[in-house]
């Protein structure tokens, strides 16, 4: 009998379809930590973030089918569908009525430190370096998107600038961290 | 919502700064357009890293967790997967045969059988009855798919024929493991049964999945040892840890 260590996430969702909760338990161990640090991130908040975590696992116990072995690897599914929930809580109206934007320009300039906050930090130094050598205005697009939760319209808004400039900065910032990741040897999420 | 728009979104897609309507519009354009999805994909990695920071769990979360994983267990079927139209079928049957049966009586039948199955990874189905919008969308994903597929350097196609000698389905198998159903002629079933497609490894057949009343669109990936050979069989909607029926269609892989 495999141990339940050694196996492969895509046979741990296999499992988890089979109602296997130690499997459920394994892939908690092996992504839990970055599917909460990233809700927690972006929601700023340790409780909704839970909650976030929460709903992450039990959606892939109750649906294992979503998850595609061909389009990606899990710690990449999980942690897209943890943005995407803490995205979602973030933009709720309450939510919103906690945010004044000007704060949110200023966390967005000030306070991103990712360092102190990961345990690997390997990955962590790769990941802050190729966001320093953006130019800053990609940066920042970049930060108020994806750590702050803001569509692109809202972002212009925020900087006070045109939707399709914001939009552009967005897909060129993001092509150039993707080069410098690979340079890097950073391929998506593999662990 | 046409490629240079959905083109200009994608990298605003990766991070959700998108709206739902753009989403939907976006993700539709994306299952049909390679390059995009292949460009996406590429977002997605760099999103990936960024999201990337592990953090200390928090005492009492897994607790939390693992206490309400039945609440919401209905027992009903998953729903399809709507952008990439992968559905693993072991899932879907496991999970079916579940929903009338206990699962201790299950796992005891199941024995070796369960064991083996691992070699099974995912696969996918299509469900015709519903999603009719998911389904088109799926389709030309699974087109492109198997084209790709049969363009592999290395790949094997496995040509299933009915006990009449008649080639009734076709698939291909590429070295790295992954297999699609190319194309079937197997007449459709009524909706209370299904075809399920085995492998025979060792000379013991395993369940690789569910292909469907109606098989259109089917995906797996086999690890460990390759099967000999690839059998259909016909089985209730829920599908059978062993086969209950000859096999309707069989084929041998070439070595």
């Amino acid at each position: 009998m495999q141990d339940i260590s050694e196996a492969s996430d895509a046979q741990l969702v296999t499992s988890i379809g089979r109602y296997s909760e130690v499997a459920l338990a394994e892939v908690y161990r092996r992504h839990g930590g970055a599917v909460y640090g990233l809700a927690r991130r972006v929601l700023n908040n340790s409780a909704e973030a839970e909650d976030v975590t929460q709903e992450v696992f039990l959606r892939l116990w109750n649906q294992p089918d979503r998850f595609d072995p061909l389009r990606g690897t899990l710690r990449s599914f999980l942690l897209a569908q943890s943005h995407a929930r803490a995205v979602d809580a973030i933009r709720s109206l309450n939510a919103r009525r906690a945010r004044e934007m000007k704060d949110a320009v200023k966390v967005a300039r000030g306070s991103y430190d990712m360092q102190h906050e990961v345990w690997d930090l390997s990955l962590a130094d790769k990941v802050t370096r190729a966001l320093e050598e953006l130019p800053e205005e990609e940066r920042r697009v970049i930060q108020l998107a994806y750590f702050e939760g803001y569509t692109y319209v809202k972002v212009a808004e925020i900087l006070n600038q045109p939707e399709g400039t914001v939009k552009s900065r967005i897909r060129t910032g993001m092509r150039r961290m993707r080069s410098v990741l690979n340079e890097a040897g950073v391929q998506g999420a593999e662990t | 919502m046409n490629h240079l728009e959905a083109n200009e979104l994608l990298a605003a897609l990766s991070l959700d700064a998108v709206d739902e309507r753009e989403r939907e519009e976006i993700e539709a354009h994306v299952s049909e357009c390679p390059k995009c999805r292949s460009e996406l994909d590429g977002y997605m990695d760099v999103a990936t890293a960024l999201g990337n920071s592990v953090e200390p769990i928090p005492e009492g979360l897994w607790n939390s967790i693992s206490s309400h994983i039945y609440d919401a267990d209905d027992g009903s079927e998953p729903s399809p997967s709507i952008v990439t139209g992968i559905v693993p079928i072991e899932v879907a049957a496991f999970r079916r045969r579940r929903a009338r049966i206990s699962t201790k009586p299950l796992l005891a039948t199941m024995g070796t059988v369960a064991a083996a199955i691992i070699v099974v990874l995912a696969v996918s189905l299509s469900d015709a009855s519903s999603h009719v919008s998911n389904l088109q969308r799926q389709l030309a994903s699974s087109n492109y798919i198997v084209t790709a597929a049969l363009s592999t350097p290395g790949h094997t196609l496995v040509d299933l024929e009915s006990s009449s000698k008649q080639d009734v389905a076709q698939f291909v198998l590429l070295p790295d493991g992954r297999g699609y159903l190319v194309s079937s002629e197997l007449p459709a079933l009524s909706s209370d049964r299904t075809y399920q497609l085995w492998g025979l490894i060792n000379g013991t057949p395993i369940s690789i999945g569910l292909m469907g009343a109606n098989p259109s669109k089917v995906t797996f990936t086999v690890s460990g040892a390759k099967p000999s050979v690839l059998g259909v069989t016909v089985e209730p909607s829920g599908g059978s840890p062993t086969p209950t029926n000859a096999m309707v269609a069989s084929g041998t892989f070439a070595d």
